[in-house]
């Protein structure tokens, strides 16, 4: 096997995804393993690479790959596989590794296996890992001929270093198809996070109607800022346009368990108990004592959300500051 | 006094009918177009798979998909609620000896009845009335009978394309050439979403309509070819429940006064039934005619309500409630039924058309015939020579040959004689005795559901607080049905939302599934009425009292198994 190892790098980062797919080929032990780094600053990258066990690193600094886009890196990858002779080409999945492998593929008419979970050798022959059946079974896949393309599933491997040595390192600068470089990137943002997202927050303080209008979500919102979570809403508050879907906690919306779930005039109606009784602790307020919230909340306060609610951010507050 | 036929909902069903629009190389070309995966339409599946596997030439002609069948539930069944105690003639015609009774996924014959006239805490038993007498009949579940029903249709080569609705009917030169199935993936306000599908244009040499109760095509093809019966539909809501019981029943029991009221001018008709599914399980449902007029009237609460009775709590006892589902019944009866069952291209089935013996409180077996007869008369269409016209027309004289037009020919009348409803109809003249008049006989209906005018009484307040035992909410009820339905999505539900308030409220409480909610005052008298559509079980209690059902996006609504 002579393999090669697609490395993704944003910003001088090697991501570890690519990294885990090359610590695995490596450590198949049939050959040595080459990588591929494109992009500004490649060649400083050279030297980690070898720690994860690329025996021959290629590098490419030309302006062409400078920004993250896919169809230059296919023009490099062809170029490589062709001075280098790779009869197998391994990819992480991402967003630019997945266009990648794909237009590699078409390039080369080669075969590619997609969402790999695992690859091994069998008397010699690479075999591929495919998750089947929602998941409950692996299909083993091969390849009717070469080079061989595959596409692993994040995560799939941890990036821990080979310990390979210093690396031999090649520039590759190949001719740019004509199509490959017309596409521009116009412009690159990251997505503005104002906080965890409810999914992965700790605590979350979610309000539903009882708050009384849309703009009493500031009081949810105050507290969830004081406490460093995350806020939700009701299926009922979402319907009536006061929050956006997004946040919405539920049957019909995102199921969540956090430590702490603060319910602010929350009547707890099944179709929401459903999306978040597995949180660890759970707080209630609400006016209404019947609230059928307060039969699975671990504290529940009857009472006015919009008089409690303000002083208990206060509280909060001043405890942490 | 306000009626809610004042306020009509934004709905025209010429904006349903259209010609095919895909490109004629992208629809999909079928035989026979099936709307509706419940007893007919599955019972026409069936029977058309017998009649081509002894006709292969046709088959063949027919070409890949001799057979589709459009569901607009998650699968067949998702949407069956009845109180299956089933005249099981229909079926063994369908059958014939292919398949024996007791293969099919029965909970048994009837083995009892009882029938009572409730108060607030007695129970008087009165005879069964002859109409009311289910001695041979067998127990279902209509949801698992029509899963059942799904598979033979599948084996017999029909291919069925379940969470798919048929949206608008396609006619082209006055002919109907099939159905376009509703688009998937629009959001609120009707905007692409990321995983839009657009719909497709099925066209059809035969399309058959069994669509159940309230259904929409079938509303619209009764206006488009102007197929109105002498007499408007009306119908009635019953709202059931599955409970798994502790002590076995033994019988069919019928009820019928207490909750509702007798006075006359509440037009309260209606009952309850109540029957063993095997053991361990028994249903209960009450149903109420849609011509009442208390603006604060919910057959689900009347239900709750139901479930205190020292009698009904007994049978109860211990158990747990399984499911809960909600559903219109047809009851016009025979001067309800369509001028004609066909028009070109077209066939009409079942609880579409209000093939419902209300009397006996029976119409799956008529659903079942209609479907089969329907198969027969769109086989025949089909066959080299046959003028399709006269073809399909001879869908009508099978009907009106059958026991089907026999049958409701019989009990035109009885509506006259007995008033009305679904329970009350043949036990009345018994009912009237024993209770010394106090169940009360109530008009001939032949006016709209909605042109009843409204009173608004304080009945709301003695429903039961939910206790969640053996009472339980609106919105929990809609979760034991199942209904996990996508909130964003565009509002299926067609109404005029400006309207005074007791037309608000009477929507409000009427509606088993709380879809509706009085909103913000006008200052005016009118309120604005809000509509939480995803909460719709599609019962169609909106379409007989002012507004429409239009079909959501395929897959939604209720996911029934037991009902």
């Amino acid at each position: 096997m002579a393999a090669l190892v697609f490395l993704e790098q944003h910003g001088g980062e090697l991501q570890k995804g690519s990294l885990g797919v090359l610590a695995k080929a490596a450590s198949l032990g049939d050959g040595d393993v080459a990588a591929v780094i494109a992009g500004e600053g490649a060649r400083a990258l050279a030297a980690e690479a070898g720690k994860f066990g690329a025996a021959k690193v290629w590098t490419c600094e030309s302006a062409e790959v400078a920004q993250p886009l896919p169809q230059p890196r296919v023009d490099v990858l062809a170029q490589v596989v062709e001075e280098g002779g790779y009869d197998t080409v391994l990819f992480a999945n991402s967003v630019l590794a997945a266009d990648v492998a794909a237009g590699l593929a078409a390039r080369l008419d080669a075969g590619l296996n997609w969402d790999l979970a695992d690859i091994e050798l069998q008397d010699g022959e690479l075999v591929g890992k495919r998750p089947a059946l929602q998941d409950s079974v692996y299909a083993a896949v091969g390849w009717s001929g070469t080079p061989r393309l595959a596409l692993f599933r994040a995560g799939s491997f941890d990036a821990t270093p080979a310990g390979g040595g210093e690396p031999e390192v090649a520039e590759v600068s190949p001719a740019y198809r004509e199509h490959s470089t017309a596409v521009k990137l116009v412009g690159q943002d990251a997505a503005e996070s104002s906080g965890p997202s409810i999914e992965d927050a700790d605590i979350i303080v979610a309000g539903g109607r009882g708050l009384g209008s849309p703009d009493n979500f500031t009081l949810a919102e105050e507290l969830a800022k004081a406490l460093g979570g995350a806020v939700g809403a009701t299926r009922a508050v979402v319907d009536a346009g006061w929050y956006p879907y997004s946040a919405q906690i539920g049957q019909t919306g995102k199921t969540v368990s956090p430590k702490l779930y603060v319910a602010l005039g929350i009547s707890g109606a099944i179709q929401h108990k459903v999306g978040m009784q597995s949180s660890g602790t759970i707080v209630a307020i609400n006016k209404d004592a019947n609230a059928p919230i307060f039969e699975f909340s671990d504290l529940g306060v009857v009472g006015d959300v919009h008089a409690i609610v303000p002083k208990l951010t206060e509280l909060i507050r001043a405890r942490r500051a | 006094m306000a009626r809610p036929s004042n306020f009509p909902p934004p709905f025209s069903s010429s904006d349903y009918v259209a010609e095919p629009t895909d490109p004629a190389d992208e629809r999909i070309e079928v035989g026979i177009l099936i709307v509706g995966g419940g007893p007919a339409g599955l019972a026409c599946a069936i029977r058309l798979g017998q009649l081509l596997e002894e006709h292969p030439d046709v088959a063949e002609r027919l070409g890949e998909v001799p057979v589709a069948v459009l569901e607009k539930g998650k699968q067949p069944g998702s949407h069956l609620v009845s109180g299956a105690v089933v005249d099981p003639r229909a079926l063994r015609r369908l059958f014939g000896n292919r398949l024996r009774m007791d293969e099919l996924p029965t909970f048994g014959p009837v083995t009892g009845e009882s029938v009572y006239v409730l108060t607030r805490r007695a129970a008087l038993p009165i005879p069964p009335p002859p109409p009311m007498r289910n001695h041979g009949n067998w127990i279902f579940s209509l949801s698992q009978l029509g899963s059942f029903l799904a598979e033979r249709a599948e084996e017999g080569g029909a291919m069925i394309l379940p969470e798919t609705t048929a949206q608008k009917l396609l006619v082209s030169h006055g002919r109907v050439v099939g159905a376009r199935t509703g688009d998937k993936g629009r959001g609120r306000e009707g905007g692409e979403l990321g995983n839009f599908e657009a719909g497709s244009d099925v066209v059809a040499k035969v399309t058959v309509l069994a669509e159940g109760t309230q259904g929409h095509l079938t509303g619209v093809a009764l206006d488009r070819f102007s197929l109105h019966g002498e007499d408007p539909q009306v119908w009635e809501l019953a709202v059931k429940e599955v409970w798994k019981v502790e002590k076995p029943l033994d019988r069919v029991i019928h009820t019928m006064g207490w909750p509702l009221r007798t006075g006359k001018r509440y037009r309260e008709f209606g009952g309850s039934f109540i029957y063993p599914m095997g053991k361990d399980m028994v249903t209960i449902g009450l149903v109420v005619g849609l011509d009442y007029r208390d603006a604060s009237l919910s057959v689900h609460d009347l239900l709750q309500e139901l479930k205190t009775h020292p009698k009904i709590r007994r049978i109860l006892a211990g158990g747990e409630r399984v499911e809960w589902g909600a559903k219109t019944i047809p009851s016009g009866g025979f001067h309800s039924l369509p001028q004609r069952l066909h028009a070109p291209g077209l066939l009409l089935c079942g609880d579409g058309v209000g093939m419902v013996n209300v009397p006996r409180l029976k119409g799956i077996h008529y659903a079942i015939e209609s479907g089969r007869l329907a198969a027969e008369a769109a086989f025949r269409a089909l066959q080299r020579g046959e003028t399709p016209a006269t073809a399909l027309s001879s869908y009508d004289d099978a009907v009106r040959d059958s026991f089907i037009w026999r049958e409701l020919h019989e009990v035109r009348n009885m509506r006259q004689v007995f008033g009305r409803g679904f329970i009350v109809g043949g036990a009345l003249a018994s009912a009237m005795t024993v209770s010394k008049g106090r169940v009360e006989l109530g008009k001939m209906r032949a006016e709209p559901d909605a042109d009843q005018p409204l009173l608004v009484t304080d009945r709301d307040a003695s429903y039961p607080a939910p206790d969640g035992k053996l009472t339980f909410d609106k919105l929990s009820s809609v979760f034991a049905s199942g209904n996990k339905t996508r909130d964003d999505q565009p509002n299926h539900i067609k109404i005029e939302r400006r309207v005074p308030r007791e037309v608000a409220r009477l929507w409000e409480h009427m509606c088993p599934a709380q879809v509706y909610e009085i909103g913000a005052e006008d200052g005016d008298g009118t309120v604005l009425l809000e509509v939480a559509a995803s909460n719709c079980v599609q019962c169609g209690a909106i379409t007989a009292k002012g507004g429409r059902l239009t079909p959501p996006e395929g897959g939604s609504g209720p996911e029934y198994t037991l009902t």
